[in-house]
């Protein structure tokens, strides 16, 4: 095995009973990288991350974290790694420095220095009992218990959600801090643009399986957006006919409507001789993405 | 407090030990105090009336003659050993199962812990738990034997209040195990509940029944009582086969619980 590979996979294959949670996915993902996860809900990212952590047990395959056998070396593995959960519950009856110290201790001891200086930055009220607060608050919490003992690899389920938007770009400076630190981060999502902004790589799970494998710039290049530029007037179709990377295009009366694939200059362009009153952009829906590109359909029996 | 699983455990528990507290107080008072009034002519030849059935129910024997033998048969033989088992089934369903139900095993185990330990901290904890509440049943009943003027031997006292707390181990041991195995509250309160009662009927109505009679030995609750230990002092190879039965149950939840899948 490299020794740069921090996460290993092959072959990996959990099923609960009949239903389905992962089928033979084989990924590696590398030290000092943020690496995005990508699927909807139900895909099986939460399986996978709960067989990296021994929590369930492959049915075929195996994984490997750090080089050791996740299922042998669990303990030795859990010392290295920072974990969020996706499913918050805590224990209700702690506050948040109670909690965290009770973590800490668990993991033999973290410096408290770094617990403060994260609450401040994530503004985390560590006085107030779990059973109170809201989900955002809550998933502070476990950012800090993720990140407080600089862990070689940082494992992050949905880590973004419910977590307002200033807070979030908190977050997202932590994340290029720790890999600045030359951690690892495995960053579970179902939101494109989160993994776009923050990840260098990401893997796309669909229905079980590992679909494809991307650089981030890469998936840009791609990146598939949803325009309507308002006009003041209407627009001849024949201006907005061929342009390279546009697609779909649908003119009614002062209102174009197309699909865009990747750089947006054409587009743009060619309207920019017309006067502009609007421009709506839609991130399309990870589905959409899906059927665009890895040509869904054909995997549903699972 | 927070250092540790065990200590964390206990420390869940701290409101609760305070009611098991305030009611062991309560019931020592109303069942030894009780003695004085009751232990009257009239009021043991009506019980000596009663079917043996029907007294059997209610604890092994119906002396009144002594104050040690009326506190045997009617604590030490059913409410005692009950509510140890009650507090036993309680904290050994909430050790994994109730932790996994709530969700927040996922966050215990991510720690570099192996899962035997987590078990064995748990354990010890519900241990240590039944040990408290043992005590404060030894102190209420010894103020009261003091306030009421009682002839009861305070080591022979703390030595039933350990043989009900060595069998409220062995079922908290069994609620535990099979929380391990399943992981389902429900079913780790519901099978040793169950269990329970086939050995409490078992233990009853063995000495009545001619045919149940092979069977007394199997019921746990033989092994805390039958041997009166407030009369005679514990009896050292009953309570040695229930540690022994409490020692195959742990062993038993930690196979289990270190091979399963945990639940979300």
């Amino acid at each position: 095995m490299a020794n740069n590979s921090v996460i290993q996979t092959d072959r990996l294959t959990k099923f609960y009973g009949k239903q389905r949670g992962i089928v033979d996915l084989s990924m590696e993902v590398r030290r000092g990288e943020v690496f995005g996860y990508l699927g909807p809900n139900g895909a099986g990212k939460t399986t996978t991350i709960r067989l990296l952590l021994d929590f369930i047990r492959p049915t075929r395959g195996h994984a490997a974290v750090f080089g050791l056998d996740t299922t042998a070396h669990s303990v030795a593995i859990h010392k290295r790694i920072g974990y969020v959960p996706g499913e918050l519950s805590l224990y209700d009856n702690m506050t948040g420095a109670q909690y965290l110290r009770y973590m800490a201790s668990l993991r033999g001891g973290v410096e408290w220095k770094s617990v403060d200086t994260l609450a401040q930055r994530l503004a985390a009220d560590l006085t107030r009992p779990l059973r109170g607060l809201s989900h955002g608050n809550k998933r502070k919490l476990v950012l800090i218990q993720a990140f407080m003992a600089r862990p070689d690899l940082i494992m992050l389920d949905e880590p973004s959600s419910g977590l307002d938007p200033l807070i979030q770009q908190e977050f997202y400076r932590l994340v290029a801090e720790a890999k600045a630190n030359g951690q690892t981060v495995f960053l579970s999502s179902h939101i494109l643009p989160e993994v776009e902004r923050v990840c260098d790589r990401v893997g796309i799970i669909r229905e079980g399986r590992l679909m494809a494998v991307e650089e981030i710039p890469a998936l840009k290049a791609r990146a598939l957006r949803r325009l309507e530029i308002h006009f003041a007037a209407p627009v001849p179709k024949e201006a907005f006919a061929n342009l390279a990377g546009v697609r779909d295009v649908l003119i009614e009366n002062s209102i174009l409507r197309c699909t865009a694939v990747g750089s947006l200059d054409a587009v743009i362009k060619a309207a920019a001789r017309f006067e502009v009153v609007n421009v709506v952009s839609h991130e399309p829906s990870l589905e959409e993405i899906f059927l665009t590109f890895y040509g869904g359909g054909e995997n549903n029996a699972a | 407090m927070l250092r540790s699983i065990f200590t964390k455990t206990l420390w869940d528990q701290r409101r609760s030990f305070l009611w098991w507290a305030i009611g062991l107080s309560a019931l020592s008072l109303y069942t030894a105090g009780l003695y004085p009034s009751i232990a009257t002519p009239e009021f043991t030849s009506y019980v000596n009336q009663l079917p043996t059935a029907l007294t059997a129910l209610f604890g092994e024997s119906f002396s009144l003659a002594t104050a040690e033998g009326y506190l045997n048969a009617y604590f030490f033989d059913l409410m005692g050993p009950i509510l140890f088992v009650i507090y036993g089934i309680a904290a050994g369903s909430g050790a994994i199962a109730g932790e996994e139900e709530r969700g927040t095993l996922d966050v215990l185990l991510a720690n570099p812990l192996e899962r035997w330990l987590v078990v064995v901290h748990k354990f010890v904890a519900m241990v240590v738990g039944m040990f408290i509440l043992a005590f404060f049943l030894w102190a209420s009943l010894a103020v009261t034997v003091v306030l009421v003027n009682l002839d009861i031997d305070y080591s022979r006292l703390a030595q039933a209040c350990l043989s009900g707390a060595l069998l409220g181990i062995a079922f908290g041991a069994l609620a535990l195990a099979l929380g391990c195995l399943r992981g389902s509250r429900g079913f780790s309160i519901g099978g040793a509940a169950a269990v329970t009662l086939i050995a409490y009927v078992v233990k009853t109505y063995a000495p009545l029944v001619e045919a149940m009679k092979p069977y007394e030995k199997l019921s746990p609750f033989y092994y805390a009582n039958a041997a009166k230990p407030l009369i005679n002092g514990i009896n050292v190879e009953h309570a040695a086969v229930l540690i022994g039965l409490t020692i195959i149950l742990l062993l038993a939840s930690v196979v289990a619980f270190q091979r399963r899948d945990v639940a979300v």
